[in-house]
């Protein structure tokens, strides 16, 4: 297998990294409203909010997700350089508006097709460059 | 208790650089073993080493420092403020990725990180 090649899989691991990162704030997101009832400006406050969310079972399934997703980054980073898994991750610009233009019936203005489309073309741009020898360094 | 909008862009600024110095940290601890992986059994056991490897754990400390940064900033300001300028830190780590990991980063690759910052900055301009 060379090293660097940018081949479906990555992507597509690229790609879940996203779905998990997104998962992973929803999870904490949603411990944090489970302190939501506690105001912390003192000490026992701190306390009896870290309580609220410590018993929330979505901060443990959010360490879980942290947890999986360093495990998918580090693969992916043993195959690929940073500066195209970085990038290319970026996908989940394009796909979370698709996702919601399909799942959730939302309308995509105009402005942000064009963003969309910019960042589509940054990224097939990063992932030509993948595998090449002859590239130019800056 | 309002942060006036220059130590904000300060604290985006280097909740960015700390994520970068995160990734580069990580990315170096991964060369450093020199194994590619491929099949889940091989990800196991190189994930359970590289928890080994200290600069593993640097990484970790950037990654939390980073995220507490930036918890500060979204309590502060709103996310489609602070995002276009988040975006930034793909031109740190190209950067970083030259100058730490000397990652070959050609003048394509350059172009395509702008091309991804610039659209960014449009998506998050829209509402």
């Amino acid at each position: 297998m060379p090293k660097n090649k940018l081949t479906l899989k990555i992507i597509f691991f690229l790609a879940s990294t996203d779905v998990l990162e997104t998962f992973i704030n929803f999870c904490f997101k949603k411990s944090a409203l489970a302190g939501a009832g506690f105001s912390v400006n003192s000490v026992i406050g701190l306390i009896l909010f870290i309580k609220a969310v410590a018993l929330s079972i979505y901060l443990w399934l959010g360490f879980l997700g942290v947890i999986l997703l360093f495990a998918v980054w580090s693969t992916i980073l043993s195959r690929i350089d940073l500066s195209i898994a970085v990038p290319v991750a970026s996908l989940s610009y394009i796909l979370v508006p698709i996702s919601s233009i399909i799942f959730l019936g939302e309308k995509v203005p105009p402005l942000r097709w064009i963003g969309i489309l910019i960042i589509l073309s940054g990224v097939i741009l990063v992932s030509l460059t993948a595998n090449k020898k002859e590239d130019i360094p800056l | 208790m309002d942060y006036p909008l220059l130590l904000i862009i300060c604290l985006i600024l280097l909740s960015s650089s700390c994520d970068t110095f995160s990734q580069i940290f990580l990315k170096k601890s991964v060369n450093s073993l020199d194994i590619q992986v491929n099949g889940i059994k091989k990800a196991i056991d190189f994930v359970l080493r590289l928890i080994l490897v200290p600069g593993t754990w640097i990484s970790f400390t950037f990654s939390t420092i980073s995220l507490i940064l930036w918890l500060i900033v979204l309590s502060r300001v709103e996310l489609n403020f602070a995002f276009p300028l988040d975006s930034m830190h793909y031109i740190f780590i190209a950067f970083a990725s030259g100058l730490f990991l000397k990652e070959k980063v050609c003048y394509k690759r350059w172009l395509g990180t702008g091309l991804i910052v610039l659209g960014i900055t449009l998506v998050s301009l829209t509402k």
